[in-house]
C-alpha cells in the first residue's frame, strides 16, 4: 500500500471518530472569535457612570469614620448613584457608609439594588426578577462576590446584572451570549465541568486530530499538487515516474 | 444525496484543506500544547511574591489627610482610594474609571500624609518590583514604557518594566500612573505567548482573538469541517467502512464471497473468490484481474469501471463518473463496491487484462537509448489486444547498473558522458505500450513487442549521484529467456471504429510503440485501405527508430505516407543546403512518399506544410482522426495548431509521456 492509500484510509477511519468534535471545535471556535469579547463580557450592557464626588457632601470625615471603625483598611471614598459612600473592610467585613450622613448603607436592600440595575442598564427592557443570593451562587456568578443581587432584564439575550449588596458594585454583567460562550468554551476544550484544557479527555482527542490532520495534508499534497504524477497514461515507451525514481 | 452536490462538498473540501490545512495543523498543535503545559508556569508567577496582609500599628500611623479636603484641591474625581505601596499609605484619585485595571484608567497617586501628588520614578518602581518578588535575581534595569506590549496586550497604560536576571529571565510590570501590580512575565510565559499568538492568529499582536484573519479562517475551515462531516457519513452510508479493513487480517475469521466474471462479450470467464466485505478492485486484483486505477480506489480517477445489475447501487462517486444511461446499464466503479453487493460482474474496458507470465525473445538496440523487446507469454497462449493497448510489468527489488548489459561497440560512444554506478531499487510496477499489432507478421505471432528506452538520470544532478530508470533499466537488461511478471492488456489509446476516414498520426521521439502498433494493425492485420500519415521527429539519424520498416511500408502501401523530421540532423545534410530539401509542396509529398528521406525540423512545422494537402485529399479536415504520441511540449503545441485549423476535440486522441 502506497502512502496515498494509507492516508485516506487513516484519514477517514480517524474522522469517523473523530468528525463530530471536529464540527464541534469550529462552530465553538467560530463562535468565540466571531463575537467580539467585549461584548460577551456585556460591557455594552452597563454605562460605567463617570459622576464625580462633590466634596461638599462629605460631611461625614475619615477621622469620625477612624473612631467608630479603628480597623477600617481599603477605604474608598466612591459615588453610589448620586451619593458619597466611603467602602471599607473591617476584619473580613465589607461595609459601606454614608459619607454625607455616617449611616451605615450595607448590606443594600431589594429597593436599592433596583435603583442602581436601573441607573447603571443600559437596556430599555423591564426588570423581570429581583433577588438575593447569598449562597450557592449560579454558575456564572463567582462565590467571592457574595452576598450579590441578581437583577434580570426582559430584554434581548436575558441579561442579568450582579450588584453586591455590600459594595453596591456591578459585580457581574451576564447576558445569553456570555452563556453561549461559556458553554462554547466547554465544549472546545472537552471539560463540561471545570473547563480546564488539562484533560485527558481533550488529551486523546487532540493527539488523533493531529494524526488525522497530517494523513489529511497528505492527501491534499497528493491530490492537489501530486495529481499529475499520480495520473498514470499509457506510456507510449518510458514507465511512469521514470527517472528519478530509485 | 444528489451527486451534484456531493461532487461540490468534496471539491469544497480538497481546495479548503490546501487554504486552512496548516493552520488546522497549528491550531491542534498549540491545542496540545495548553492541554499538556504546566498551567502555573505558563500564568509566568513563578518568582511572583504572595502580598502579605500590612499590619500597621495603630499607635504609629500619621494622620491622614481628610479625603474632602484633598478632593477640593484636585480636578474632580470618581473615587479616591487608600493604597498603601512600599509601607507607605497613599490616595489614588480616579478621574475617569474604566471597567478594567486594563483599560486605559486617569488617576493621580498623591501621598497621604503630605497631600502632595507622587510620580512613580525609577527608584520606587524598583522597590515595588522586588516586593513583589522572591525569585534569586537582581534586576539589571527598569524602564518606563508605553503600550502596545508584546508581553501585555491588553494592557493599555503606561507601565514600569522591571527586568531580573534569573534563569527564567523574570520581567515585573508595575502600572506607573497607580503603583498597581500589573503582573510578572518569563521565558516560561513568552513561549505560552507565542503559542496563544500561533492560536488566536493573532499575527498583528492585536491581544485578541476577534481578528480579522481568524474569523476568515474560521468560517472557512466551519465550512471545511461540515464538507467532511457529510463526505464521512456519506462514506458510511455507503458502506465504505467496515471492521474487516480497520483489524489485522488474521484477526477475522476468512469468509469469501463468490462471484462471477464475464467478460466484454458476454462470455463466462470464471468464478473468483473475493473476502468479504473486501472493495472488488482490490479483490480482483489478488485473482490476477487488474482494473486499470490511479487514484488508488479513492473514487476519484474514474478508471475502474465495471458493469454489475442494474439494481446495484449507485455511490455518488458513480453518479460522478457514469452517465444516467450508463448507470442504467449497471456501469458501477469496482473501488466503490464490495463483494458482498455482488455476484456477478462484466469486465468492460479491458478484454482479458490478467496477469502473465513473460518470456524473453530478444532485446535489440534499435537506437543508442532505444530498445526493441519481444516477449511471449510462459504457457504460449496468445494475447488478443487492440492497438494502442499497454502492459503493466511488475519489476521486482533489484540490483542494476546505469550502463546497460551488452552495450554493442558501435553505440558506446553515445554512453561515454554516463557515469558508471550500481544501484538497488525497491519493487515497482511501470507501464509500456505495446509497439506491435497482435496477429501483426508471419513470423512473430503471438509475440508482444515494446520499445523501451533507458531513462538517464537528471543531467541537473551534481553533488548526488542520481539513479537512472529503475524500470527501464531492469527490463532493458533482461536476458533472452529470462521471465517477468505483467498484467494487462490495458486499452485505452485505442484506434475509433473503422472508418475510411483518414488517420494522421503525430509522435516524436520514444512515443513510437503506440504509432507503430496503430499502423500495423491497420496495415497488416485489417487490411485497411484507408489513407494513413505517419508523422515522426527524432534528433539525428541515429535515433530515426524503424526508419526502414516504414520505408518498406510506405513502398508497400500507396495509402501510407512517412515523413521522418529530424531536428538536429548530423551527416545526412553535408555539403548541402537543408533547406532545399525541405518538403512544402505536393510535388515532393509524392517524393517523400516513395523516397522517405528525413527533413530538417520539427514534426508541427512538417505537419503544418503538410496539412492542406491531408485536408484536400480527406475531403475536409473534418474526416480526419489524429493521434499523437510524444514529449508533452510536442503534443501541446500540435494540438493547439490543430485546434486553430478547426479540428473538434473528440478528432485528436493523445497520449503523453514524461
Amino acid at each position: 500500500m502506497n502512502l496515498l492509500k494509507i492516508s485516506r484510509k487513516y484519514h477517514r477511519y480517524l474522522m469517523l471518530f473523530l468528525g463530530v468534535q471536529f464540527v464541534i471545535w469550529t462552530v465553538s471556535g467560530a463562535y468565540m472569535v466571531i463575537f467580539d469579547i467585549d461584548y460577551i463580557h456585556g460591557d455594552t450592557l452597563v454605562h460605567n457612570h463617570q459622576t464625580k464626588i462633590a466634596p461638599d457632601d462629605v460631611h461625614y470625615s475619615l477621622t469620625q469614620l477612624i473612631q467608630t471603625y479603628p480597623k477600617a483598611e481599603q477605604l474608598e471614598l466612591g459615588m453610589l448613584i448620586d451619593k458619597p459612600v466611603y467602602r471599607f473592610k473591617q476584619g473580613d467585613e465589607q461595609h459601606m457608609l454614608d459619607a454625607g450622613t455616617g449611616a451605615m448603607l450595607s448590606p443594600l436592600p431589594k429597593a436599592y439594588a433596583q435603583a442602581i440595575a436601573q441607573h447603571e442598564y443600559t437596556g430599555t427592557g423591564n426588570i423581570a426578577l429581583i433577588e438575593l443570593i447569598t449562597d450557592n451562587p449560579p454558575f456564572e456568578l463567582s462565590g467571592r462576590h457574595l452576598p450579590a443581587w441578581r437583577v434580570n432584564f426582559n430584554d434581548f439575550g436575558s441579561p442579568s446584572l450582579y450588584i453586591s449588596a455590600l459594595t453596591g458594585k456591578v459585580v457581574t454583567k451576564r447576558h445569553e451570549f456570555w452563556r453561549t460562550f461559556d458553554l462554547m468554551f466547554s465544549l472546545h476544550v472537552m471539560d463540561y465541568e471545570e473547563e480546564d484544557p488539562s484533560n485527558w479527555l481533550l488529551f486523546w482527542f487532540v493527539c488523533f486530530a493531529l494524526l488525522a490532520c497530517l494523513f489529511g495534508l497528505i492527501l491534499t499534497y497528493y491530490r492537489i499538487f501530486k495529481d499529475d504524477a499520480v495520473k498514470p497514461t499509457a506510456q507510449g515507451s518510458s514507465g511512469q515516474n521514470e527517472g528519478v525514481s530509485s | 444525496m444528489n451527486s451534484n452536490v456531493m461532487g461540490k462538498i468534496k471539491f469544497l473540501h480538497k481546495w479548503l484543506s490546501l487554504l486552512v490545512g496548516i493552520q488546522l495543523l497549528l491550531w491542534i498543535g498549540t491545542g496540545l500544547y495548553f492541554n499538556l503545559m504546566d498551567s502555573q508556569k505558563a500564568r509566568g508567577t513563578q518568582y511572583l511574591a504572595k502580598s502579605a496582609p500590612v499590619s500597621v500599628d495603630d499607635t504609629d500611623k500619621p494622620a491622614q489627610i481628610e479625603p474632602a479636603t484633598l478632593l477640593n484641591s484636585f480636578k474632580p474625581a470618581v473615587s479616591l482610594s487608600q493604597v498603601t505601596l512600599l509601607d507607605k499609605p497613599y490616595y489614588l484619585l480616579t478621574y475617569d474609571r474604566a471597567l478594567y485595571p486594563y483599560f486605559k484608567n486617569h488617576y493621580t497617586l498623591i501621598d497621604a500624609i503630605t497631600g502632595k501628588q507622587v510620580m512613580i520614578d525609577q527608584t520606587m518602581a524598583k522597590g515595588l518590583a522586588v516586593n513583589s518578588y522572591k525569585g534569586p535575581g537582581i534586576i539589571t534595569s527598569a524602564s518606563r514604557v508605553s503600550p502596545p506590549f508584546d508581553e501585555r496586550l491588553k494592557e493599555k497604560n503606561t507601565l514600569w518594566r522591571v527586568n531580573f536576571d534569573d534563569e527564567i529571565n523574570t520581567s515585573v510590570y508595575i502600572d506607573a500612573g497607580s503603583g498597581r501590580l500589573v503582573g510578572h512575565s518569563n521565558d516560561d510565559k513568552r513561549i505560552v505567548d507565542i503559542a496563544f499568538m500561533l492560536h488566536f492568529m493573532d499575527y498583528t499582536n492585536e491581544g485578541s482573538f476577534n481578528n480579522v484573519q481568524i474569523i476568515v479562517f474560521a468560517i472557512f475551515t466551519l465550512f471545511f469541517a461540515f464538507t467532511g462531516f457529510i463526505w464521512t457519513i456519506e462514506l458510511g452510508l455507503n458502506g465504505q467502512y467496515s471492521l474487516t479493513q480497520l483489524l489485522p487480517k488474521r484477526l477475522i475469521k476468512k469468509q469469501n464471497n463468490t462471484i462471477q466474471v464475464i467478460d466484454i462479450d458476454g462470455q463466462q470467464l470464471r468464478h473468483v473468490s473475493i473476502p468479504a466485505h473486501e472493495n472488488l478492485l482490490d479483490g480482483l486484483i489478488h485473482q490476477d484481474i487488474a482494473l486499470p486505477s490511479s487514484c488508488g480506489g479513492g473514487g476519484s480517477c474514474g478508471r475502474c469501471r465495471v458493469k454489475l445489475k442494474p439494481e446495484a447501487k449507485i455511490t455518488a462517486c458513480d453518479n460522478q463518473q457514469f452517465t444516467q444511461d450508463e448507470l442504467n446499464l449497471g456501469y458501477r466503479l469496482a473501488c466503490q463496491h464490495t463483494s458482498d453487493e455482488v455476484d456477478s460482474l462484466s469486465l468492460l474496458d479491458i478484454t482479458q487484462a490478467e496477469k502473465h507470465q513473460l518470456e524473453l525473445i530478444s532485446s535489440e538496440f534499435i537506437s543508442p537509448f532505444i530498445k526493441e523487446l519481444r516477449f511471449k507469454t510462459v504457457s504460449s497462449k496468445p494475447i488478443t489486444f487492440k492497438a494502442g493497448a499497454f502492459m503493466r510489468f511488475f519489476i521486482p527489488a533489484a540490483s542494476s547498473h546505469s550502463l546497460p548489459v551488452a552495450l554493442p561497440e558501435s553505440l558506446s560512444s553515445h554512453w561515454n558522458e554516463i557515469e558508471s554506478h550500481q544501484f538497488t531499487h525497491d519493487s515497482c510496477s511501470r507501464n509500456y505500450s505495446l509497439a506491435n499489432s497482435d496477429h501483426a507478421l508471419p513470423d512473430a505471432e503471438n509475440e508482444l513487442h515494446f520499445t523501451i528506452k533507458l531513462q538517464q538520470a537528471p543531467k541537473f544532478a551534481i553533488s548526488q549521484v542520481i539513479n537512472p530508470g529503475v524500470g527501464s533499466h531492469y527490463i532493458c537488461n533482461l536476458q533472452p529467456g529470462d521471465r517477468i511478471e505483467a498484467a494487462g492488456p490495458f486499452e485505452e489509446f485505442s484506434a475509433q471504429p473503422i472508418s475510411k476516414r483518414s488517420m494522421v498520426l503525430i509522435g516524436a521521439g520514444s512515443g513510437m510503440a503506440p504509432l507503430k502498433s496503430l499502423i500495423e494493425e491497420q496495415l497488416v492485420k485489417l487490411k485497411s485501405t484507408r489513407p494513413i500519415h505517419l508523422f515522426f521527429g527524432a534528433r539525428s539519424e541515429a535515433d530515426l527508430i524503424y526508419q526502414e520498416r516504414f520505408t518498406t511500408l510506405a513502398i508497400e502501401h500507396k495509402h501510407f505516407f512517412y515523413y521522418p523530421v529530424l531536428s538536429r540532423p548530423t551527416g545526412l545534410f553535408n555539403g548541402s543546403n537543408p533547406t532545399s530539401i525541405s518538403i512544402t509542396n505536393h510535388d515532393a509529398s509524392a517524393h517523400s512518399r516513395v523516397n522517405s528521406g528525413p527533413t530538417q525540423g520539427y514534426v508541427q512545422d512538417r505537419l503544418a506544410a503538410q496539412l492542406d494537402e491531408i485536408s484536400k485529399q480527406a475531403e475536409g479536415l473534418a474526416n480526419v482522426e489524429f493521434y499523437l504520441c510524444g514529449p508533452k511540449p510536442m503534443m501541446t503545441s500540435t494540438i493547439e495548431q490543430l485546434k486553430a485549423r478547426g479540428v473538434k476535440e473528440s478528432a485528436i486522441a493523445f497520449d503523453s509521456f514524461v
